[in-house]
């Protein structure tokens, strides 16, 4: 949505008369619109907890920061079927229900030995261990293609320049 | 009144009409163009200019919506084109999405399609080898098809033209089942692959590994710059469009080419609906087209036409262009047109490991890998199957990331690979026989949003096929042991027909009007003025990619056509 309406807002910046690239044209409305509006206010709250909870903030930013969580919620809402959706939302809202049970507060409420414990507790769990791994799966995912770990951290290079087929492992690696 | 009429005449009237701006059209529309010819070409797609209309050349993995995933609509609406390995996030602006131009399946046949100014050159994947006489004269020796109406002669000048120009890369390796060109240096091998090399050279005296041969600009020469082309610089996101221009496309290359000689007139949005034939006149006119925004239908005009509009659409456009002197598509006296089908055998591949060079790494990417000829019933039939398969080969470095645990000790661990051994892969291309039952025809019914006939495609595999491919796994299982690599795993995908993207034929050259369309010029037999030298032409498949052959078939007859208008023959 929001790259389609930018272009769209210029097109009517110039009085309407430039129209949309053609490539625009073939963008998909709903599929860019969906994501924004999928989890509740309270369920992406939980969400970014979550992975925050399995990638926290160090000495570098942690999956919250990075808004990995946003990340996720685009992934759930526009590329999972809805089984998949419906099995990932039962599964974010156990991880609530065994917060009050256990601590008798919130997930978000929570310190972070009390989320790991409970976190914990679901991979253990033949019930939930499937809704563990899928979310720590795609935080994993975000957080390695986020912006800030691909040019910080793992140093993505969009033009290498070269391909060198034989050089020495170097010690470090 | 009769002036007005005449003036709009001439309005619509060129030299020379090319349908089609893909790999060949592009080709078509060069030389024609360069040989002073007014030259309209026509694309049923969008204009793509080069770099202006590539909005995904330079996104960071980051900037993707969803890092590259393809939402789950996108996928369910387009089952077909998604199965694709070169349809993601970045690229789906380049492919035809299933739902808008319906065809019909008689066979499963995965037709990918590229509708756009430049059409699949901007997304193939490169690989550019000559065939041989093995190829040329293969129908001919084995007895099936009909005798290619040339041999590699003809076609070995028209080679090196179009390599020069279009940038290859690659080894003079003296192989006569794939004859060297004119090239730019090759890509670099790995350690890994290099010592396969030698072991398949040390074992077998009539198998090779070679480095691929492969559009892209390794040194670029005057020529290349005056394209404002530019070397590649491995990026390996080739399917989004090269801003640099360093591989080929006829975005890049052709197409501005032509269009610098003042001489081309390129019309988008322009479906071709046929070919107008003028009985009096016993030759072909002009063109009808589609305007694919206004559905108007409009007609335009030239002494010669060329037809290139991939291969299975180009007999689509014959087989829809009827009169009462050709009721059956143009140029179709022998009833051969949309039969003889034929395509490549991509099913098997096979995977393993290898735990040696453990000191050695890779660094960089390469937009390219090795190659291994054909080898089975090269210089006489040896198997219980016709003809062979090349393979592509490679090997890579892997490595994983420790991801137990949660917190602080997991997200140190997610940024520092450790390295595993080499993992080391190939993939079959066998050349299919092209068979009578293996055609396309045009629906009785089912129109498409142009109103122009759906294509029904009836191509699939046969038991030769099957031997391939039981054959491919045996050998490479055998020289992947050979050479040492664990963990052998060999899988046949059974893919359908038609996502190898290589179909060819329908339209088929040879010597013989009663049994093919055209003859050694690539010119239709009963209308000499109008030519095919796209996928369509092609007699037999070989076991080499087809399109740097289109590239030389198409200059050649270019070449020719213009020779002969000039005479007054055409």
């Amino acid at each position: 949505m929001k790259r389609r309406a930018a272009l769209k807002n210029v097109a009517v910046a110039f009085g309407g008369l430039v129209s949309l690239p053609a490539w625009a044209e073939n963008w998909n409305e709903r599929s860019v619109s969906l994501s924004s509006s999928y989890f509740s206010p309270k369920e992406s709250v939980l969400l970014a907890e979550v992975a925050e909870t399995i990638i926290p903030v160090t000495d570098t930013p942690g999956a919250k920061e990075l808004g990995v969580h946003n990340f996720i919620q685009k992934i759930v809402a526009d590329c999972m079927d809805k089984k998949n959706q419906e099995f990932f939302a039962s599964g974010l809202a156990a991880v609530d229900t065994a917060a009050q049970k256990k601590f008798t507060k919130s997930f978000a409420s929570c310190d972070t030995g009390q989320r790991i414990s409970v976190l914990n507790e679901m991979e253990a769990s033949p019930d939930q261990k499937g809704f563990y791994s899928m979310v720590k799966g795609l935080t994993i995912r975000g957080y390695l293609t986020s912006e800030y770990v691909m040019t910080n951290l793992t140093h993505y290079e969009m033009v290498p320049g070269h391909y060198y087929g034989c050089v020495p492992v170097s010690p470090k690696k | 009144m009769a002036n007005i009429a005449i003036d709009a005449i001439k309005e619509v009237t060129y030299d020379a009409i090319v349908i089609g701006s893909g790999i060949s059209g592009g080709w078509a529309a060069k030389e024609l163009t360069g040989k002073g010819l007014r030259t309209l070409v026509l694309e049923r797609g969008r204009d793509v200019k080069h770099i202006v209309d590539y909005p995904t050349t330079v996104t960071n993995p980051w900037e993707f919506e969803h890092r590259g995933q393809l939402p789950l609509e996108i996928r369910e609406q387009n089952p077909i084109v998604s199965k694709c390995y070169a349809f993601y996030e970045g690229t789906t602006h380049f492919f035809v999405k299933d739902a808008e131009h319906p065809y019909v399946q008689e066979k499963p046949f995965d037709w990918i399609r590229g509708y756009q100014v430049g059409g699949k050159s901007l997304l193939w994947a490169r690989q550019t080898q000559r065939w041989s006489d093995f190829d040329f004269e293969g129908p001919a020796r084995d007895g099936f098809a009909v005798d290619w109406p040339i041999r590699y002669a003809d076609l070995a000048p028209w080679y090196s033209y179009v390599e020069k120009f279009a940038g290859i890369s690659g080894n003079k390796d003296g192989l006569a089942t794939l004859p060297d060109g004119e090239f730019l240096p090759p890509h670099e091998w790995n350690c890994v692959e290099s010592y396969f090399q030698k072991q398949v050279a040390g074992h077998y005296k009539d198998r090779h590994v070679i480095m691929g041969r492969a559009a892209h600009i390794t040194k670029p020469q005057p020529i290349h710059f005056q394209q404002g082309r530019a070397q590649c610089q491995h990026r390996t996101i080739c399917e989004r469009g090269c801003p640099y221009g360093g591989y080929f496309s006829s975005n890049a290359s052709t197409i501005p080419w032509a269009a610098k000689t003042g001489k081309m007139t390129l019309r988008p949005n322009s479906v071709v609906h046929s070919i107008i034939y003028d009985e009096k006149k016993g030759k072909a006119v002009g063109v009808r087209v589609v305007d694919a925004t206004t559905h108007k239908m409009m007609e335009f005009y030239a002494r010669i036409i060329f037809v290139n509009a991939a291969a299975l659409n180009t007999n689509l456009v014959l087989l829809n262009s009827t009169s009462s002197r050709f009721p059956n598509g143009l140029g179709n006296d022998s009833g051969v047109l949309g039969k003889y089908v034929a395509f490549h055998n991509y099913r098997a591949r096979i995977s393993g490991e290898y735990d040696g060079m453990l000191e050695s790494t890779t660094d960089g990417r390469r937009p390219n890998s090795p190659y291994i000829p054909r080898f089975r019933n090269v210089y006489k039939q040896e198997m219980d199957f016709l003809r062979g398969y090349a393979a592509g080969f490679s090997a890579g470095r892997m490595s994983h990331t420790n991801q137990d645990g949660i917190g602080a000790s997991l997200k140190a661990n997610l940024v520092k690979p450790i390295l595993d051994g080499w993992y080391v892969g190939s993939h079959m291309m066998g050349e299919t026989i092209p068979k009578e039952s293996n055609f396309v025809a045009l629906d009785g019914n089912l129109k498409d949003p142009f109103g122009i006939p759906q294509l029904r495609i009836s191509v699939g595999y046969d038991d030769n096929d099957d031997k391939m491919v039981k054959d491919y796994i045996e050998q490479m299982t055998e020289m992947f042991t050979i050479a040492g690599f664990k963990n052998i795993k060999a899988t046949d995908s059974k893919q359908a027909a038609g996502l190898d993207i290589h179909e060819m034929g329908g339209v088929r050259m040879g010597k013989d009007p009663k049994t093919s369309i055209l003859n050694k010029w690539n010119q239709i037999h009963a209308c000499k003025n109008v030519f095919v030298t796209d996928g369509a032409c092609m007699t037999s498949t070989s076991t080499q990619n087809p399109s740097l052959t289109y590239m030389a078939m198409t200059a050649r007859a270019a070449d020719y056509a213009v020779k002969e208008m000039k005479k007054g023959t055409i």
